[in-house]
């Protein structure tokens, strides 16, 4: 295995605000290989964003204290000064954020924007920034890139924006792309073209990605790893085919289940009660537990550990129902959605 | 469910277009063209029966809802409410079909007053259709709350201490309370987590079950269209496209487009995902300003023939079990982008993944 692009380890990051702390990241780690894909997935507030907001050092310090550590290519990057910080966004980790139009600069062309990129990073002349901005739509795949290069962000669509959004990201090569809900803003077909889009990309220059999404179907077109994210602590960690094989934590299992199918007919769904906790006042004990079916009194005041899986390669969770509980009431969870699907 | 939609005929729309005039000039304001966001859509809907309408943004579908409402003035066609035609019934007319005839908006943020109490958002229908006393009223709303899933308790709350889905079960209280007929749901649940969503929609189906409602159920989300529709309409660029009962339609999808847009949608599932044939098209939803001549979809068609396509604008009509509009549709499904492309429907050709 390849050393890791990016290693988090015990990352915490909590804001002051005027009605308390909020607890928005508590106890994160992971790990991300070179040129791998990391899904993260969490409804909203699950601290899926925040989590690398603050590996890309973009919480405001004045109101955010963070603990961890976060390892860039084993550099820590918790502490490292601003202008070290500067270097590394948009060098060695590019961003794609949700909607392109409010990430755009209206006012300036998507060349000026691209050359701006690329003179903050690298020691070129004006003309060859502009080569690579247009090398870059190319591959990209915006047709007539060598015009298109001095248009304005309004005269593109949202699937071409959103492409100019990744060429950006892209364009000074980076070890790292982190992607926070990049298609959830757009039809299925611009989807569908954006995500083969990124795949061709990744294969082509290695990127490792960080695709942070609500959509399990986009995770597990994409990820190679998965972490499932609620209430600010990661709940159950997998590789991709572990996971939808064989989910341990009931949250996952209430994802899946409230997930219309297409190849499913209308049976009801299995909706997981109640809302989102408030991180404000977070539930004790197991974070899920007050929408939990299966709550025993353990969960409501001990945070079950990070256990290991029977199945799969570091395959870890957070549940205090026993092996045998899992099994069966997975077993009959996984009945009632292949049912469907024959039905 | 497919035993919904037996009972008589609620909606007829026929031939409905709604053209937005594009102007130019800012004193003498000349129209120099106009946006045909729906043009010619006609479907009939059965009482109890949910018709789910998809299409990609641009499509019409929004803009169809408003028109069948009677929020926007329809530019052609009839809509026929139980046998009455409301195309063009003034506002005084309008008054007595609009309580048999509900919305349910996106944005569950957007389309409550926020200095309103739940209390009086809800009980406004009534106290605008002058239902009931105070005191009926205000035990009307209390059962309404408690049908959707809230507490009654709730009752003096600002929206604003709502989480969003329990805002977007206000703006159902709302709908369901003078008794409806027909409920316009537009895009839902596209605002809410996924696990809120699947609330939502149990929701919709107890309420459909209970109460006997009929529904136009309008998305962007195919998996969501499916689980809670009987007939399905695919639109696009203000045309409907598709048309047919769920099943048939998932299963056995006739038209180019609606085969694009199944095969986009991302499977949940992993192994699924890899073994799958899938179909992505070029380009982007082109303008409505100015639409490819005959059909629209043509020039992102894997299927398209010049000479037929760019000149002769398919109807929609019977193809196998349901109504598609295409000159040629569809021989079976699955197909890869490769498969599509021969118009013979060869179906010799051995399947390689």
């Amino acid at each position: 295995m390849a050393a890791a692009a990016l290693e988090v380890k015990d990352l915490s990051t909590s804001f002051r605000t005027d009605d308390g702390i909020v607890q928005a990241v508590s106890g994160v780690s992971f790990h991300l290989d070179q040129g791998a894909t990391l899904g993260v997935v969490g409804e909203s507030g699950s601290g899926k964003s925040v989590t690398f907001l603050t590996v890309m050092g973009l919480v405001d310090p004045r109101q955010a204290t963070v603990r961890g550590s976060v390892l860039l290519q084993g550099e820590e990057m918790l502490g490292a000064s601003q202008s070290r910080m500067r270097q590394i966004r948009g060098r060695t980790i590019g961003m794609i954020f949700q909607d392109p139009m409010t990430s755009l600069n209206p006012v300036k062309t998507i060349g000026w924007q691209l050359q701006e990129a690329v003179l903050i990073h690298q020691d070129v002349s004006k003309k060859e920034a502009r080569r690579q901005a247009i090398d870059i739509l190319k591959e990209v795949e915006i047709p007539r890139s060598d015009q298109r290069v001095d248009d304005y962000p309004h005269q593109f669509s949202g699937g071409m924006r959103q492409r100019v959004m990744i060429a950006m990201a892209l364009i000074n090569n980076p070890e790292i792309l982190i992607a926070d809900e990049p298609t959830t803003a757009l039809d299925v077909t611009t989807q569908a073209q954006i995500l083969r889009l990124m795949k061709k990309l990744q294969a082509e220059h290695e990127t490792a990605i960080v695709m942070i999404t609500h959509d399990l179907g986009v995770v597990a077109e994409l990820a190679d790893q998965v972490i499932v994210m609620y209430g600010g602590k990661v709940v159950e960690q997998a590789n991709v085919d572990d996971l939808f094989a064989k989910p341990e934590m009931p949250y996952t299992w209430g994802l899946l289940g409230s997930l219309p199918r297409l190849n499913a007919t209308g049976a009801r769904l299995d909706q997981i009660p109640g809302q989102p906790p408030s991180l404000l006042n977070p539930p004790s004990g197991c974070p899920f537990h007050p929408r939990c079916e299966f709550v025993m009194n353990v969960c409501r005041t001990e945070l079950p550990g990070l256990d290991a899986s029977t199945v799969g390669h570091d395959h870890r969770f957070r549940c205090h129902l026993d092996d045998e509980a899992r099994n069966r009431i997975w077993t009959q969870k996984k009945a009632a959605l292949v049912g469907e699907d024959a039905a | 469910m497919s035993s919904n939609g037996s009972g008589s005929e609620l909606l007829r729309i026929e031939g409905l277009q709604k053209h937005f005039p594009v102007t130019r000039g800012l004193v003498f304001q000349k129209e120099v063209g106009s946006v045909k966001a729906v043009d010619g859509v006609s479907f009939s809907l059965n009482a109890g029966e949910t018709l789910g309408v998809v299409g990609e943004s641009g499509c019409g579908k929004s803009t169809m809802a408003r028109c069948i409402a009677r929020l926007l003035e329809p530019t052609g066609g009839t809509i026929s409410f139980e046998g009455r035609d409301i195309t063009h019934l003034g506002r005084a007319d309008m008054r007595p079909v609009r309580r048999d005839m509900m919305m349910v908006f996106q944005d569950p943020y957007a389309s409550l007053n926020p200095r309103k109490r739940v209390g009086s958002i809800v009980g406004e229908p009534l106290e605008v259709h002058g239902v009931g006393t105070d005191t009926e009223r205000k035990r009307r709303v209390q059962e309404l709350l408690e049908i959707v899933g809230l507490n009654p308790e709730h009752y003096n709350r600002f929206p604003h201490e709502f989480s969003g889905g329990q805002r977007q079960r206000i703006g159902i209280a709302r709908a369901l309370a003078i008794n409806p007929k027909l409920i316009i749901c537009d895009e839902p649940v596209s605002a809410l987590d996924v696990s809120v969503q699947a609330q939502i929609l149990n929701l919709l189906k107890d309420l459909q079950d209970d109460f006997g409602l009929t529904y136009i159920f309008i998305a962007h989300d195919l998996n969501v269209v499916r689980h809670i529709s009987d007939r399905v309409m695919v639109m696009y660029l203000g045309r409907a496209v598709e048309l047919g009962s769920r099943d048939d339609l998932y299963r056995e999808p006739k038209h180019p487009y609606t085969g694009a847009l199944l095969s986009a949608v991302p499977i949940a599932d992993p192994e699924q995902g890899r073994t799958r044939k899938q179909i992505i098209l070029e380009g982007d939803v082109p303008s409505p300003l100015n639409p490819p001549e005959a059909c629209h979809f043509h020039p992102r068609c894997p299927r398209f023939v010049d000479g037929k396509c760019n000149v002769d604008t398919p109807e929609l009509v019977q193809h196998g079990s349901h109504l598609a509009a295409c000159h040629f549709p569809l021989e079976r499904w699955p197909m890869s982008e490769d498969e599509m492309r021969r118009r013979t429907g060869a179906a010799s050709v051995p399947v390689a993944d």
